[in-house]
Protein backbone atom coordinates (compact mmCIF):
# COMPACT_ATOMS: atom_id res chain seq x y z
CA UNK A 1 0.00 0.00 0.00
CA UNK A 2 1.09 3.49 -1.59
CA UNK A 3 1.90 6.22 1.84
CA UNK A 4 2.04 9.84 2.07
CA UNK A 5 3.55 11.75 4.84
CA UNK A 6 2.79 14.82 6.26
CA UNK A 7 5.08 16.09 8.70
CA UNK A 8 3.26 18.35 11.31
CA UNK A 9 5.93 18.12 14.23
CA UNK A 10 6.20 21.79 16.05
CA UNK A 11 3.43 23.48 14.14
CA UNK A 12 0.72 25.56 15.75
CA UNK A 13 -2.38 24.03 16.20
CA UNK A 14 -4.86 23.81 13.74
CA UNK A 15 -2.10 23.62 11.53
CA UNK A 16 -1.26 19.90 11.91
CA UNK A 17 -5.12 18.83 11.12
CA UNK A 18 -5.39 21.67 8.45
CA UNK A 19 -2.64 19.97 6.22
CA UNK A 20 -4.13 16.50 7.45
CA UNK A 21 -7.42 17.13 6.03
CA UNK A 22 -6.23 18.98 2.81
CA UNK A 23 -4.10 15.71 2.55
CA UNK A 24 -6.79 13.29 2.79
CA UNK A 25 -8.60 15.30 0.47
CA UNK A 26 -5.92 14.01 -2.18
CA UNK A 27 -5.59 10.50 -0.79
CA UNK A 28 -6.22 8.01 -3.32
CA UNK A 29 -8.55 4.54 -2.14
CA UNK A 30 -5.39 2.26 -1.81
CA UNK A 31 -2.92 4.83 0.02
CA UNK A 32 -2.22 5.01 3.74
CA UNK A 33 -1.53 8.59 5.48
CA UNK A 34 1.34 9.04 8.08
CA UNK A 35 0.79 11.64 10.58
CA UNK A 36 3.98 12.87 12.37
CA UNK A 37 3.26 15.18 14.95
CA UNK A 38 4.08 16.30 18.31
CA UNK A 39 1.22 15.95 20.30
CA UNK A 40 -1.84 13.33 20.61
CA UNK A 41 -4.12 15.42 18.19
CA UNK A 42 -7.21 14.76 19.87
CA UNK A 43 -9.50 17.25 17.98
CA UNK A 44 -8.53 15.34 14.59
CA UNK A 45 -9.83 11.51 15.79
CA UNK A 46 -13.98 12.41 15.69
CA UNK A 47 -13.09 14.07 12.60
CA UNK A 48 -12.10 10.77 10.92
CA UNK A 49 -14.49 8.72 12.60
CA UNK A 50 -17.42 10.99 11.26
CA UNK A 51 -15.61 10.58 7.61
CA UNK A 52 -14.83 7.39 7.56
CA UNK A 53 -11.64 6.94 8.41
CA UNK A 54 -9.80 4.38 10.39
CA UNK A 55 -6.31 5.32 12.19
CA UNK A 56 -3.76 3.73 14.83
CA UNK A 57 -1.73 5.78 16.82
CA UNK A 58 1.94 5.18 17.80
CA UNK A 59 4.02 7.01 20.17
CA UNK A 60 7.72 7.20 20.14
CA UNK A 61 10.64 7.24 21.80
CA UNK A 62 11.24 11.14 21.63
CA UNK A 63 7.43 12.36 22.61
CA UNK A 64 5.97 12.70 19.40
CA UNK A 65 3.31 10.53 17.39
CA UNK A 66 2.65 8.67 14.51
CA UNK A 67 -0.65 8.14 13.20
CA UNK A 68 -1.54 6.14 10.88
CA UNK A 69 -4.72 6.64 8.60
CA UNK A 70 -6.45 4.91 5.69
CA UNK A 71 -9.79 5.09 4.30
CA UNK A 72 -12.43 2.37 6.00
CA UNK A 73 -13.53 -0.15 2.97
CA UNK A 74 -16.82 -0.51 2.41
CA UNK A 75 -17.80 2.31 4.17
CA UNK A 76 -20.93 4.56 2.50
CA UNK A 77 -20.02 8.01 0.74
CA UNK A 78 -20.16 10.82 3.80
CA UNK A 79 -21.16 13.75 2.75
CA UNK A 80 -24.14 15.30 4.96
CA UNK A 81 -23.99 17.79 7.71
CA UNK A 82 -22.73 16.20 10.74
CA UNK A 83 -22.98 18.69 13.40
CA UNK A 84 -23.72 22.45 12.86
CA UNK B 1 -6.50 18.03 26.30
CA UNK B 2 -3.94 16.61 28.42
CA UNK B 3 -4.80 12.90 28.67
CA UNK B 4 -8.13 13.05 27.49
CA UNK B 5 -9.61 10.82 24.66
CA UNK B 6 -11.43 12.18 21.77
CA UNK B 7 -14.54 13.39 21.77
CA UNK B 8 -17.25 12.98 19.26
CA UNK B 9 -18.58 16.36 17.32
CA UNK B 10 -22.11 15.41 18.60
CA UNK B 11 -20.72 16.38 21.96
CA UNK B 12 -19.56 19.99 21.25
CA UNK B 13 -22.07 22.44 21.30
CA UNK B 14 -22.91 24.23 18.23
CA UNK B 15 -20.80 27.45 17.18
CA UNK B 16 -23.51 29.87 18.16
CA UNK B 17 -23.50 28.85 21.64
CA UNK B 18 -20.54 29.92 22.53
CA UNK B 19 -20.05 33.00 19.64
CA UNK B 20 -23.05 34.81 21.15
CA UNK B 21 -20.79 35.48 23.95
CA UNK B 22 -18.25 36.48 22.19
CA UNK B 23 -19.86 38.78 20.13
CA UNK B 24 -21.96 40.35 23.50
CA UNK B 25 -18.87 40.54 25.37
CA UNK B 26 -17.07 43.70 23.43
CA UNK B 27 -19.97 45.25 23.11
CA UNK B 28 -19.95 46.03 27.14
CA UNK B 29 -16.59 47.35 27.23
CA UNK B 30 -17.48 49.64 24.66
CA UNK B 31 -20.71 50.75 26.79
CA UNK B 32 -17.48 51.19 29.79
CA UNK B 33 -15.88 53.63 27.20
CA UNK B 34 -18.52 55.77 26.24
CA UNK B 35 -19.35 56.24 29.93
CA UNK B 36 -15.63 57.32 30.49
CA UNK B 37 -16.61 60.02 27.74
CA UNK B 38 -19.76 60.77 28.98
CA UNK B 39 -18.60 61.39 32.72
CA UNK B 40 -15.26 62.89 32.18
CA UNK B 41 -12.20 63.35 34.91
CA UNK B 42 -14.59 63.29 37.30
CA UNK B 43 -15.16 59.84 37.63
CA UNK B 44 -12.28 59.47 38.43
CA UNK B 45 -12.66 61.34 41.99
CA UNK B 46 -13.37 57.70 43.80
CA UNK B 47 -13.44 53.86 43.68
CA UNK B 48 -16.66 53.54 45.38
CA UNK B 49 -18.26 56.46 42.94
CA UNK B 50 -21.73 54.29 41.80
CA UNK B 51 -20.72 55.27 38.31
CA UNK B 52 -16.71 53.95 38.35
CA UNK B 53 -18.50 50.86 40.34
CA UNK B 54 -20.94 50.45 36.99
CA UNK B 55 -18.09 50.50 34.90
CA UNK B 56 -15.35 48.45 36.51
CA UNK B 57 -18.59 45.78 36.27
CA UNK B 58 -18.95 46.60 32.87
CA UNK B 59 -15.94 45.47 32.04
CA UNK B 60 -15.46 42.26 35.04
CA UNK B 61 -18.41 40.95 34.53
CA UNK B 62 -19.77 42.39 30.80
CA UNK B 63 -16.41 41.76 28.61
CA UNK B 64 -14.13 39.41 31.35
CA UNK B 65 -17.43 37.27 32.52
CA UNK B 66 -19.49 36.70 29.35
CA UNK B 67 -16.24 35.19 27.60
CA UNK B 68 -15.04 33.13 30.69
CA UNK B 69 -18.26 31.54 30.43
CA UNK B 70 -18.87 31.10 26.68
CA UNK B 71 -14.91 29.65 26.66
CA UNK B 72 -15.90 27.16 29.73
CA UNK B 73 -19.02 25.99 28.22
CA UNK B 74 -16.89 25.22 24.98
CA UNK B 75 -14.44 23.54 26.41
CA UNK B 76 -16.45 21.79 29.36
CA UNK B 77 -17.40 18.25 27.78
CA UNK B 78 -13.63 18.02 26.24
CA UNK B 79 -11.79 18.88 29.45
CA UNK B 80 -14.34 16.54 31.59
CA UNK B 81 -14.31 13.93 28.75
CA UNK B 82 -17.99 13.87 28.62
CA UNK B 83 -20.62 16.10 27.35
CA UNK B 84 -22.42 18.49 28.84
CA UNK B 85 -26.54 17.69 28.94
CA UNK B 86 -28.18 19.64 26.86
CA UNK B 87 -25.43 22.46 25.67
CA UNK B 88 -27.60 24.73 23.80
CA UNK B 89 -30.33 25.48 26.35
CA UNK B 90 -28.26 25.51 29.29
CA UNK B 91 -25.92 28.19 27.61
CA UNK B 92 -28.94 29.89 26.17
CA UNK B 93 -30.50 29.98 29.74
CA UNK B 94 -27.34 31.28 31.37
CA UNK B 95 -26.54 33.51 28.40
CA UNK B 96 -30.01 35.60 28.49
CA UNK B 97 -30.15 35.82 32.57
CA UNK B 98 -26.12 36.74 32.86
CA UNK B 99 -26.42 39.75 29.65
CA UNK B 100 -29.68 40.40 31.18
CA UNK B 101 -28.60 40.72 34.60
CA UNK B 102 -25.18 42.65 33.79
CA UNK B 103 -27.41 44.85 31.65
CA UNK B 104 -29.82 45.58 35.00
CA UNK B 105 -26.37 46.08 37.03
CA UNK B 106 -24.69 48.01 35.82
CA UNK B 107 -27.54 50.55 34.37
CA UNK B 108 -28.62 50.41 38.11
CA UNK B 109 -25.18 51.48 39.47
CA UNK B 110 -24.41 54.22 36.60
CA UNK B 111 -27.88 55.78 36.65
CA UNK B 112 -29.00 55.24 40.43
CA UNK B 113 -31.73 52.77 39.76
CA UNK B 114 -32.57 50.69 42.93
CA UNK B 115 -35.70 48.55 40.87
CA UNK B 116 -33.11 47.63 38.83
CA UNK B 117 -30.77 47.00 41.40
CA UNK B 118 -32.99 44.76 42.80
CA UNK B 119 -34.25 42.66 39.66
CA UNK B 120 -30.54 42.35 38.98
CA UNK B 121 -30.14 40.30 41.98
CA UNK B 122 -31.68 37.15 41.52
CA UNK B 123 -31.14 37.20 37.53
CA UNK B 124 -27.62 37.98 38.14
CA UNK B 125 -26.75 35.88 40.65
CA UNK B 126 -28.86 32.75 39.43
CA UNK B 127 -26.88 33.05 36.40
CA UNK B 128 -23.34 33.21 37.67
CA UNK B 129 -24.15 30.47 40.74
CA UNK B 130 -25.67 28.36 37.89
CA UNK B 131 -22.56 28.32 36.17
CA UNK B 132 -20.10 27.59 39.04
CA UNK B 133 -22.33 24.65 40.06
CA UNK B 134 -22.30 23.27 36.29
CA UNK B 135 -18.50 23.44 36.17
CA UNK B 136 -18.02 21.68 39.34
CA UNK B 137 -20.19 18.90 38.68
CA UNK B 138 -19.06 18.41 35.32
CA UNK B 139 -15.38 18.75 36.21
CA UNK B 140 -15.91 16.33 39.12
CA UNK B 141 -15.80 13.90 35.94
CA UNK B 142 -12.43 14.51 34.63
CA UNK B 143 -9.13 12.75 35.11
CA UNK B 144 -7.33 13.59 38.25
CA UNK B 145 -4.17 14.53 36.64
CA UNK B 146 -6.07 16.66 34.25
CA UNK B 147 -4.86 20.08 36.17
CA UNK B 148 -6.59 22.59 33.88
CA UNK B 149 -9.50 20.65 35.24
CA UNK B 150 -8.89 20.93 38.70
CA UNK B 151 -7.58 24.70 38.22
CA UNK B 152 -10.83 25.19 36.22
CA UNK B 153 -13.17 24.07 39.40
CA UNK B 154 -11.21 25.61 41.62
CA UNK B 155 -11.77 29.11 39.79
CA UNK B 156 -15.35 28.19 39.49
CA UNK B 157 -15.82 27.86 43.43
CA UNK B 158 -14.13 31.60 43.57
CA UNK B 159 -16.65 32.54 41.51
CA UNK B 160 -19.34 31.06 43.61
CA UNK B 161 -17.74 32.64 46.56
CA UNK B 162 -17.21 36.37 45.00
CA UNK B 163 -20.99 36.24 43.69
CA UNK B 164 -22.51 35.14 47.03
CA UNK B 165 -20.49 38.13 48.00
CA UNK B 166 -21.61 40.60 45.25
CA UNK B 167 -25.12 39.36 45.73
CA UNK B 168 -24.53 40.61 49.58
CA UNK B 169 -23.26 44.07 48.56
CA UNK B 170 -25.89 44.24 45.80
CA UNK B 171 -28.61 44.09 48.03
CA UNK B 172 -26.81 46.41 50.63
CA UNK B 173 -26.63 49.23 47.60
CA UNK B 174 -30.48 48.09 47.02
CA UNK B 175 -32.42 48.20 49.73
CA UNK B 176 -29.83 50.32 51.84
CA UNK B 177 -29.66 48.25 54.97
CA UNK B 178 -26.85 48.47 57.41
CA UNK B 179 -23.75 46.46 56.73
CA UNK B 180 -20.75 47.44 59.12
CA UNK B 181 -18.37 45.36 57.11
CA UNK B 182 -19.11 46.80 54.13
CA UNK B 183 -15.34 47.62 52.77
CA UNK B 184 -14.17 44.34 54.12
CA UNK B 185 -16.62 42.72 51.79
CA UNK B 186 -16.18 44.76 48.93
CA UNK B 187 -12.27 43.79 49.38
CA UNK B 188 -12.44 40.40 49.71
CA UNK B 189 -15.38 40.69 47.10
CA UNK B 190 -12.19 41.61 44.30
CA UNK B 191 -9.92 40.29 45.88
CA UNK B 192 -11.33 36.81 45.20
CA UNK B 193 -13.26 38.09 42.16
CA UNK B 194 -9.42 39.26 40.03
CA UNK B 195 -7.20 36.55 41.83
CA UNK B 196 -9.97 33.66 42.45
CA UNK B 197 -11.87 33.42 39.72
CA UNK B 198 -10.15 35.13 36.91
CA UNK B 199 -6.85 34.62 38.16
CA UNK B 200 -6.96 30.76 38.78
CA UNK B 201 -8.48 30.30 35.52
CA UNK B 202 -5.91 32.25 33.31
CA UNK B 203 -3.43 29.69 35.13
CA UNK B 204 -5.26 26.44 34.57
CA UNK B 205 -5.66 27.17 30.92
CA UNK B 206 -2.20 28.39 30.63
CA UNK B 207 -1.05 25.42 31.45
CA UNK B 208 -2.50 23.69 28.21
CA UNK B 209 -2.66 27.20 25.84
CA UNK B 210 1.20 28.47 26.66
CA UNK B 211 2.81 25.18 25.58
CA UNK B 212 0.26 24.13 22.77
CA UNK B 213 -0.17 27.19 21.02
CA UNK B 214 3.44 28.99 21.89
CA UNK B 215 5.22 25.79 21.59
CA UNK B 216 6.82 26.37 24.75
CA UNK B 217 8.25 23.73 26.80
CA UNK B 218 5.74 22.43 29.08
CA UNK B 219 4.91 24.41 33.00
CA UNK B 220 7.05 22.65 35.20
CA UNK B 221 4.78 19.61 36.71
CA UNK B 222 5.64 21.02 40.67
CA UNK B 223 4.13 24.37 39.53
CA UNK B 224 0.77 22.93 37.42
CA UNK B 225 0.11 20.53 40.62
CA UNK B 226 1.12 22.88 43.80
CA UNK B 227 -0.05 26.58 42.38
CA UNK B 228 -3.84 26.80 41.85
CA UNK B 229 -4.69 25.11 45.45
CA UNK B 230 -2.29 26.81 47.28
CA UNK B 231 -3.11 30.23 45.83
CA UNK B 232 -7.15 28.67 46.52
CA UNK B 233 -6.32 27.81 49.93
CA UNK B 234 -4.06 31.56 50.55
CA UNK B 235 -7.22 33.27 49.41
CA UNK B 236 -9.81 31.82 51.09
CA UNK B 237 -8.00 32.21 54.13
CA UNK B 238 -8.30 35.74 53.84
CA UNK B 239 -11.64 35.72 55.70
CA UNK B 240 -11.00 34.49 58.59
CA UNK B 241 -7.87 36.29 58.47
CA UNK B 242 -9.11 39.79 58.16
CA UNK B 243 -9.14 40.09 61.88
CA UNK B 244 -5.44 39.70 62.03
CA UNK B 245 -3.23 42.55 60.17
CA UNK B 246 -0.04 40.40 60.62
CA UNK B 247 -1.27 36.74 58.97
CA UNK B 248 -3.37 39.23 56.63
CA UNK B 249 -0.31 40.74 55.54
CA UNK B 250 1.81 37.31 55.13
CA UNK B 251 -1.09 35.82 53.19
CA UNK B 252 -1.26 38.43 50.46
CA UNK B 253 2.55 38.45 50.57
CA UNK B 254 2.32 34.62 49.62
CA UNK B 255 -0.86 35.43 47.06
CA UNK B 256 1.52 38.33 45.73
CA UNK B 257 4.75 35.51 45.32
CA UNK B 258 2.61 33.03 43.84
CA UNK B 259 1.45 35.08 41.31
CA UNK B 260 4.82 36.32 40.51
CA UNK B 261 5.87 33.15 40.15
CA UNK B 262 3.10 32.23 37.43
CA UNK B 263 3.83 35.16 35.45
CA UNK B 264 7.60 35.21 35.54
CA UNK B 265 7.36 31.43 34.53
CA UNK B 266 4.97 31.72 31.60
CA UNK B 267 7.47 34.90 30.74
CA UNK B 268 10.74 32.30 30.67
CA UNK B 269 8.27 29.38 28.86
CA UNK B 270 7.72 32.34 26.32
CA UNK B 271 11.79 32.69 26.17
CA UNK B 272 12.22 28.45 25.36
CA UNK B 273 9.62 28.74 22.34
CA UNK B 274 10.37 26.75 19.34
CA UNK B 275 9.19 29.35 16.37
CA UNK B 276 10.71 32.76 17.51
CA UNK B 277 8.21 34.43 15.01
CA UNK B 278 6.07 37.44 16.38
CA UNK B 279 2.63 36.17 17.30
CA UNK B 280 -0.35 38.40 18.17
CA UNK B 281 -1.49 35.74 20.50
CA UNK B 282 1.72 34.97 22.23
CA UNK B 283 2.09 38.96 22.86
CA UNK B 284 -1.25 39.62 24.19
CA UNK B 285 -0.12 36.64 27.07
CA UNK B 286 3.41 38.69 27.10
CA UNK B 287 1.27 41.79 27.83
CA UNK B 288 -0.82 40.54 30.27
CA UNK B 289 2.36 38.82 32.28
CA UNK B 290 3.18 42.00 32.31
CA UNK B 291 0.74 44.15 33.65
CA UNK B 292 0.45 41.18 36.66
CA UNK B 293 3.87 42.00 37.95
CA UNK B 294 3.38 45.59 37.64
CA UNK B 295 0.13 45.23 39.77
CA UNK B 296 2.31 42.86 42.16
CA UNK B 297 5.44 45.40 42.20
CA UNK B 298 2.96 48.70 42.63
CA UNK B 299 1.34 46.64 45.00
CA UNK B 300 4.93 45.45 46.97
CA UNK B 301 5.59 49.22 46.86
CA UNK B 302 2.72 50.21 48.85
CA UNK B 303 3.27 47.23 51.39
CA UNK B 304 6.89 49.50 51.67
CA UNK B 305 5.51 53.09 51.38
CA UNK B 306 2.48 53.04 52.90
CA UNK B 307 2.06 57.22 51.62
CA UNK B 308 2.06 55.07 48.11
CA UNK B 309 -1.20 53.14 49.00
CA UNK B 310 -2.91 56.40 50.46
CA UNK B 311 -2.78 58.20 47.34
CA UNK B 312 -6.40 58.87 45.51
CA UNK B 313 -4.79 56.92 42.34
CA UNK B 314 -3.29 54.25 43.87
CA UNK B 315 -6.29 51.40 43.68
CA UNK B 316 -7.32 52.26 40.37
CA UNK B 317 -4.20 52.00 39.17
CA UNK B 318 -3.92 48.60 40.33
CA UNK B 319 -7.76 47.82 39.25
CA UNK B 320 -6.56 48.89 35.37
CA UNK B 321 -3.59 47.51 35.43
CA UNK B 322 -5.14 43.78 36.86
CA UNK B 323 -8.58 43.92 34.50
CA UNK B 324 -7.92 45.87 30.84
CA UNK B 325 -4.04 44.63 31.84
CA UNK B 326 -4.13 40.99 33.18
CA UNK B 327 -7.39 39.89 32.61
CA UNK B 328 -8.66 41.29 29.37
CA UNK B 329 -5.18 41.10 27.42
CA UNK B 330 -5.37 37.75 28.06
CA UNK B 331 -8.76 37.13 26.67
CA UNK B 332 -8.87 39.44 24.17
CA UNK B 333 -5.80 37.36 22.40
CA UNK B 334 -7.52 33.93 23.36
CA UNK B 335 -10.24 34.99 20.94
CA UNK B 336 -8.17 35.91 17.95
CA UNK B 337 -7.71 31.83 18.96
CA UNK B 338 -10.93 30.42 19.62
CA UNK B 339 -13.09 32.15 17.26
CA UNK B 340 -11.69 31.11 14.31
CA UNK B 341 -10.75 27.55 15.38
CA UNK B 342 -14.43 27.51 16.35
CA UNK B 343 -15.53 28.78 12.72
CA UNK B 344 -13.09 26.15 11.35
CA UNK B 345 -13.77 23.53 13.15
CA UNK B 346 -17.45 23.40 12.80
CA UNK B 347 -17.19 24.15 8.83
CA UNK B 348 -15.19 21.51 8.50
CA UNK B 349 -17.57 19.03 9.90
CA UNK B 350 -20.20 20.57 8.17
CA UNK B 351 -18.40 20.11 4.83
CA UNK B 352 -17.97 16.58 5.47
CA UNK B 353 -15.23 14.62 3.93
CA UNK B 354 -15.67 14.87 0.12
CA UNK B 355 -16.89 18.56 0.30
CA UNK B 356 -15.61 21.65 -0.81
CA UNK B 357 -12.68 23.25 0.58
CA UNK B 358 -13.24 25.98 3.35
CA UNK B 359 -11.39 28.95 4.64
CA UNK B 360 -8.59 28.44 6.88
CA UNK B 361 -7.30 29.89 10.47
CA UNK B 362 -5.78 32.59 8.81
CA UNK B 363 -8.64 33.62 6.17
CA UNK B 364 -11.14 33.68 8.78
CA UNK B 365 -9.11 35.81 11.29
CA UNK B 366 -6.50 37.48 9.42
CA UNK B 367 -3.07 38.96 11.52
CA UNK B 368 -3.00 42.31 9.90
CA UNK B 369 -6.08 42.63 11.76
CA UNK B 370 -5.43 41.23 14.82
CA UNK B 371 -1.94 42.90 15.19
CA UNK B 372 -3.30 46.30 14.71
CA UNK B 373 -6.20 45.65 16.87
CA UNK B 374 -3.90 44.51 19.71
CA UNK B 375 -1.66 48.00 19.42
CA UNK B 376 -4.86 50.01 19.66
CA UNK B 377 -5.25 47.99 23.16
CA UNK B 378 -2.12 48.25 24.68
CA UNK B 379 -1.86 52.52 23.62
CA UNK B 380 -5.47 52.32 25.51
CA UNK B 381 -4.01 50.67 28.57
CA UNK B 382 -1.25 53.02 28.64
CA UNK B 383 -3.39 55.83 28.02
CA UNK B 384 -5.73 54.89 30.99
CA UNK B 385 -2.98 54.46 33.31
CA UNK B 386 -2.32 57.96 32.54
CA UNK B 387 -5.80 59.02 32.68
CA UNK B 388 -5.86 57.94 36.41
CA UNK B 389 -2.65 59.88 37.25
CA UNK B 390 -3.55 62.77 34.98
CA UNK B 391 -7.48 62.77 34.66
CA UNK B 392 -7.98 66.24 32.93
CA UNK B 393 -5.42 65.72 30.59
CA UNK B 394 -5.89 61.92 29.47
CA UNK B 395 -9.36 61.06 30.17
CA UNK B 396 -10.96 61.60 27.13
CA UNK B 397 -8.10 60.52 24.56
CA UNK B 398 -8.16 56.81 26.90
CA UNK B 399 -11.88 56.51 26.44
CA UNK B 400 -11.51 57.02 22.94
CA UNK B 401 -8.46 54.67 22.15
CA UNK B 402 -10.04 52.51 24.78
CA UNK B 403 -13.34 52.36 22.42
CA UNK B 404 -12.05 51.86 19.28
CA UNK B 405 -9.97 49.01 20.66
CA UNK B 406 -13.27 46.95 21.80
CA UNK B 407 -15.11 48.69 18.78
CA UNK B 408 -11.81 46.72 16.96
CA UNK B 409 -12.43 43.83 18.65
CA UNK B 410 -16.31 43.60 18.04
CA UNK B 411 -15.76 44.02 14.22
CA UNK B 412 -13.38 41.10 13.96
CA UNK B 413 -15.50 38.51 15.68
CA UNK B 414 -18.38 39.80 14.08
CA UNK B 415 -16.35 39.58 10.47
CA UNK B 416 -15.03 35.89 11.50
CA UNK B 417 -19.01 35.15 12.23
CA UNK B 418 -20.28 36.35 8.76
CA UNK B 419 -17.79 34.06 7.13
CA UNK B 420 -19.02 31.06 9.13
CA UNK B 421 -22.57 32.11 7.88
CA UNK B 422 -21.57 32.66 4.51
CA UNK B 423 -20.00 29.60 3.81
CA UNK B 424 -22.45 27.32 5.78
CA UNK B 425 -24.91 28.65 3.79
CA UNK B 426 -22.83 27.93 0.89
CA UNK B 427 -22.29 24.37 2.07
CA UNK B 428 -25.96 23.67 2.54
CA UNK B 429 -26.32 24.64 -1.40
CA UNK B 430 -24.03 22.44 -2.36
CA UNK B 431 -25.42 19.25 -0.17
CA UNK B 432 -28.10 20.31 -1.73
CA UNK B 433 -27.36 19.89 -5.03
CA UNK B 434 -25.40 16.49 -4.76
CA UNK B 435 -28.12 15.67 -2.81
Amino acid sequence: MKERIVDARWLEPPEPMELTLAALNVLEPDERLRLLIHRMPHMLFPLLKDWGYDHTTHADDDGSYEILIWYKEQVLPIGGPVSS
Amino acid sequence: MNGQPGISLDQAPPVGVPLRFFITAPLFALAAAMLLLWKGPALFSSRWDPAMLGITHLLTLGFMGLVMLGAIMQMLPVVAGTPVHRPERVAAFIYLLATAGIFLLCGGLIFTVPLALKVALPVLGTALLLFAILVVVTLRRSLPQNMTARAMRLAALMLAATTLLGLTLLSNHAFGWWLRTRETLADLHLTWGLLGWAGLLVAGVAYQIVPMFQLTPAYPARLTRWLAPVLFILLLALAPARHSPALWSVLKILLAAGFAVFALTTLWLQTKRRRKLPDVFMNFWRGSMMSLLAAITLWLAAQIVPAIGDTRSYSMLLGVLMIVGFAMSVINGMLYKIVPFLVWFHLQSRRGANGPTVPNVREIMPESRTRRQMWLHFTALVALLAAIVFPVAFVYPSALLFGASNLWLWLNIVAASRTYSRVNAQLGKTGASAG
